[in-house]
């Protein structure tokens, strides 16, 4: 069904089939290299075979197991990483002594990459649960924390004078003026934050669990079984990519004002 | 309200700006008497501080010199009494028309009362039927509008007015300079107004306060005496507006 405008393609094209004809073209050559014996088996096995490993791993409950089990720990991790990150970005970017108070202690502590503090956290905490949560927590924690700083400094003095000129007490201009206006950079934090968290929760359960997906990549390779490995990794990309989506769903949702407008006041 | 309340007194004000290559001079040896309830309307071309003086005026900054007192009050900082339309329409992007015109309610204000109110003054500068769109739904224009009608809800003594009209057409211009002034009357406040319409000035203004370049500084103050509405080409009206355009071209051979 031609559309105007489109070049004669339907916008179903450019938001359905285009973005599927790539990997669908990969999968293609993938299994027919695979089926001339160009890969060896016990190192990539062909795309036909992941899809069969993965219906059984899904008839048996244990994907699905492993995938809830990281699930929940990334949201325990993720809300205590986001909610801190929050409070403390609006703490330091509305009071000056609280940001030169603590700008020499973030400054410090964000170049370290999550994966350090891996072995940190299991010193401290052991390998059970906490410590996982926790470096979700850090994981989180950064990105959450910066946007929201920025974005609470960013508020347009402008509109600052507005309310200053209406005579509106501090916890109005708090509520309508600057966190409304620092709502999209803490999406932003939140959007990339729940992506690192993700992320992190596959990193740590490399190192130290007994269940969750990253767990049962670990274990499929001990036992040599790629297939398995490889729905791992699928499921890690095909999970994340739904929660960027529902992040991302999410924002539309709320953000009806921010839409079409493009420009505006960052 | 016609007392000495919304007489503004403005003595021997002078404002520098610290900039890094030392200090600007926009405002010096301002000196006015707004009586309650008068129109004033400030004249000059672009940067000799017109928005500075309102800013003053409206507590947004202080003078390096000299003193502004509304009534027989000192002005330290910004206040309700005095209502600021700023040169931009300064909507906040994330709340529609409708909220945004609220946002200029009183702390306290009933939700009725307020309701009503709000009605009232969004009808009032023609935005019936978009009070549920958002800024950028709506034209620059209408911004504007909005942004006057949010200055408008806590009915304040003094209204201070940076080019309202500089995004509207010319037939929305009039219509609004018509509004501006029945809503003047009808609150009896003082206004001072900021243009760039020589027009606009003598038909709205009781006194037309002419700037120089900077330092600004007040060339001429000429009080309009023709009764309203004015007529535009009556031949008093047309006197006072070449007497005004004279005034810009006698130092300067053009004029932007
Ligand atoms: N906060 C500030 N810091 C430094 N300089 C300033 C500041 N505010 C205004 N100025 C300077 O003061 C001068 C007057 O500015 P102002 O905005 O009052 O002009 P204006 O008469 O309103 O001009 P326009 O008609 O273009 O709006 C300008 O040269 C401007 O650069
Ligand atoms: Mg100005």
């Amino acid at each position: 069904m031609p559309s105007p405008g489109t070049n004669g393609k339907s916008p179903l094209f450019y938001r359905l089939v285009l973005p599927l004809l790539v990997p669908a073209l990969i999968l293609v050559v993938w299994q027919v290299l695979s089926d001339k014996g160009f890969f060896r088996t016990s190192i990539l096995p062909s795309p036909l075979v992941i899809a069969q490993t993965l219906q059984s791993l899904l008839a048996s409950g244990e994907l699905l197991g492993h995938l809830r089990t990281s699930l929940v720990r990334v949201f325990e991790g993720f809300a205590v990483g986001a909610i801190l990150g929050t409070v403390l970005g609006t703490l330091m970017g509305l009071s000056r002594f609280w940001d030169r108070a603590l700008s020499l202690v973030t400054g410090l502590l964000r170049p370290i990459p999550t994966i350090a503090w891996i072995p940190v956290l299991i010193l401290w905490m052991g390998i059970d649960e906490g410590s996982k949560v926790t470096v979700i927590a850090v994981g989180s924690f950064w990105p959450v924390f910066m946007n929201v700083l920025q974005g609470v400094k960013g508020t347009d003095p402008k509109y600052l004078e507005v309310a200053r000129v209406l005579e509106k007490n501090r916890w109005v201009v708090l509520s309508q003026v600057i966190l409304p206006s620092a709502l999209p950079s803490l999406f932003t934090g939140l959007r990339v934050g729940l992506g690192i968290a993700w992320a992190s929760v596959v990193g740590a359960e490399l190192i130290a669990a007994s269940s969750g997906i990253g767990y049962m990549i670990m274990y499929a390779r001990e036992v040599s079984q790629p297939d398995v490995m490889l729905v791992g990794v699928v499921t890690i990309g095909l999970t994340g990519l739904l929660m960027d989506f529902l992040v991302v769903q999410l924002e539309k949702r709320l953000f009806r004002w921010n839409q079409a407008a493009g420009e505006g006041s960052k | 309200m016609r007392d000495s309340r919304g007489s503004l007194h403005i003595q021997g004000v002078e404002k520098n700006f610290a900039l890094p290559q030392g200090d600007l001079r926009v405002l010096a040896g301002i000196d006015l008497e707004v009586a309650a309830g008068e129109f004033i309307v400030l004249v000059g071309k672009s940067g000799c501080g017109k928005s500075t003086l309102l800013r003053l005026i409206g507590g947004l900054e202080t003078p390096s010199r000299g003193e502004i007192r509304l009534g027989d009050k000192g002005i330290e900082g910004p206040g309700l009494e005095r209502g600021m339309v700023f040169q931009e329409p300064r909507l906040f992007p994330w709340m529609t028309a409708w909220e945004n015109i609220a946002f200029g309610l009183r702390a306290g204000t009933e939700a009725k009362e307020g309701e009503a109110t709000v009605g009232k003054y969004l009808s009032l500068v023609g935005l019936s039927g978009f009070e549920g769109a958002y800024p950028h739904q709506i034209s620059g224009g209408m911004q504007q509008r909005a942004a006057l009608a949010r200055a408008l809800v806590s009915r304040p003594e003094v209204l201070l007015l940076d080019e309202p009209f500089g995004a509207l057409d010319a037939l929305t211009r009039i219509q609004m300079q018509l509004e501006i002034l029945r809503i003047w009357k009808e609150s009896k406040g003082t206004v001072i107004l900021v243009t760039h319409d020589i027009d606009e000035a003598v038909f709205l203004g009781d006194r037309i306060a002419v700037m120089s370049d900077r330092p600004g500084t007040f060339r001429d103050i000429l009080p309009v005496k023709l009764p309203r509405p004015r007529d535009r080409s009556s031949a008093p009206f047309v006197k006072i507006r070449r007497k005004i355009y004279n005034e810009f071209f006698h130092s300067t051979r053009k004029e932007g």
